[in-house]
């Protein structure tokens, strides 16, 4: 589960950005890996892009020292662009995504979306 | 026993022989693929590895038995033997990384530059930076105006299609040369090449229309003369004005020049093999216009116009299959010519600093 921490789901630029994310009913030994990431897809008519502005990837010794209880709490500040959008052929999106890869091969991914200046749509 | 039905239903719709594909999107299972396409890339390895292998052996351990003598044939065949190597080792771990990595990890590996670095108060660092996805604007500020501050470089489609049918029909008529040459040069001796001559007959013909074709494109890019066009400041804000200047040059009777402020989004796409293209213009609003008027030698034509972009325009964006472009786009028709349009880009910037936004539902 991922919550921004914020009144509001939308966000300026080089506002920061902060969120907290927790896993349940999974046994915590058998998580080989977390990913934490704030990025921005294109959708629409064209081949999906990809920006990923902040990224976090916990394994090994990282991950064995963090406490699954509480929920892991990450701040970091947003660029001046891409601004969300809303066009005819082309969409873009951020989201902050956290990943969680299971010792079975299973992954588990959760998404939230949120916007970052005032949502332009085409004109 | 109901799990095991339904395993096996998963693991058959999994394992299916045929699947359909657009773009990125398949009707398989996409594991299957990359597992397939990193195996035939570890083939390749592994063939250019052991041909080079043979080939070095060969030339090198055994004196008696080369295979090749050392030049072209050996270079060539070495150069074969490395390309396959370089293939196989590109194309393996690109499709590796592809299974064993997210979406996201791939995108660090490959533009690590985009993360966020820790900001020094250093001189280097307080000149302004190219906010990301917005492309440079270096490349349209490098040119001085002589009024203002730039001048534009321009986007003229047709002067890429002048120089290929200029290219074409240069090497026509040259072929055609050397063959009517050969055709003479028997026809002379008494020996008539019929075969020959019924080749020329259409080949004259092409020759021909090619260079009426290229002769007529030139006049015309002669005729309705340049179009420069100077910007007072960029890159561009939403919300304020700027100073812009259009000058016409040529010799013509001009019945009547548009120049507009457009935005456009292009999108590219997979479609079966085919790589597409859309565009589609999402605004487009006229900030200056004249009518009839004679341009002449010496005598251009002179625009000057004031314009803003639309305070909640969206910035200029560039992503590798997306892209938001803003341009300058001069239409004119004139007498006794074809209208034509020209298209000047531009790069408009985010907001400095945007009001707060009321939530999104």
């Amino acid at each position: 589960m991922i919550r921004l921490i914020g009144l509001q789901p939308t966000y300026m630029p080089g506002d920061s950005l902060e969120f907290e994310y927790r896993v349940a009913n999974v046994d915590r030994g058998s998580i080989v890996a977390v990913e934490c990431s704030v990025c921005w897809i294109t959708e629409g008519k064209g081949t999906e892009d990809l920006g990923v502005h902040f990224f976090q990837r916990l394994a090994g010794d990282s991950l064995a020292a963090i406490d699954w209880s509480i929920a892991q709490k990450i701040s970091c500040p947003l660029p001046v662009s891409p601004l969300s959008y809303e066009g005819q052929l082309l969409k873009i999106s951020w989201c902050v995504r956290a990943r969680f890869f299971l010792n079975d091969g299973t992954e588990l991914m959760a998404q939230q979306p949120f916007y970052l200046g005032t949502v332009t749509r085409e004109i | 026993m109901k799990t095991d039905e339904s395993m096996k239903t998963k693991w058959r719709a999994r394992l299916r022989l045929w699947g359909k594909k657009r773009g990125g999107r398949m009707t398989g299972w996409w594991f299957i693929g990359s597992l397939g396409e990193a195996l035939f890339f570890a083939a390749v390895f592994l063939i250019g590895v052991f041909l080079s292998a043979i080939l070095i052996s060969w030339q090198l351990m055994s004196q008696s038995t080369q295979p090749l003598k050392i030049g072209y044939g050996f270079w060539l065949f070495l150069g074969v033997c490395l390309s396959f190597v370089v293939m196989g080792i590109v194309g393996f771990w690109y499709r590796v990384l592809k299974v064993v990595t997210s979406d996201e990890h791939r995108e660090v590996l490959d533009l690590k530059s985009i993360l966020p670095q820790p900001l020094k108060e250093t001189q280097q660092t307080k000149r302004v930076l190219t906010p990301p996805t917005i492309p440079d604007v270096k490349r349209l500020t490098d040119s001085p105006g002589a009024r203002l501050a730039y001048r534009l470089p321009s986007q003229i489609p047709e002067n890429g299609a002048l120089v290929a049918l200029g290219v074409f029909a240069m090497a026509w008529n040259a072929m055609i040369a050397v063959f009517l040459v050969i055709a003479a040069e028997n026809v002379l001796r008494s020996q008539v090449p019929w075969q020959l001559i019924l080749l020329l007959v259409p080949g004259i013909y092409v020759a021909i229309r090619s260079a009426r074709l290229f002769f007529r494109s030139f006049i015309r890019t002669l005729g309705i003369g340049s179009t420069t066009v100077e910007i007072q400041d960029l890159p561009l804000l939403p919300g304020r004005e700027y100073g812009l200047e259009i000058v016409q040059y040529g010799r013509l009777v001009i019945k009547k020049i548009t120049v507009r402020l457009e935005c456009q989004e292009e999108s590219t796409y997979h479609f079966g093999t085919d790589l597409r293209i859309e565009r589609q213009t999402v605004f487009s609003e006229e900030i200056a216009s004249h009518g009839r008027d004679r341009i002449d030698w010496g005598y251009p034509l002179r625009m000057e116009c004031r314009f803003a972009v639309p305070q909640d325009a969206m910035h200029s964006f560039q992503s590798k299959h997306n892209a938001v472009h803003w341009k300058i786009v001069v239409s004119g028709e004139a007498n006794r010519w074809p209208s034509y349009s020209r298209s000047f880009p531009v790069v408009v910037y985010p907001q400095p600093n945007p009001s707060r936004a009321i939530a999104a539902p």
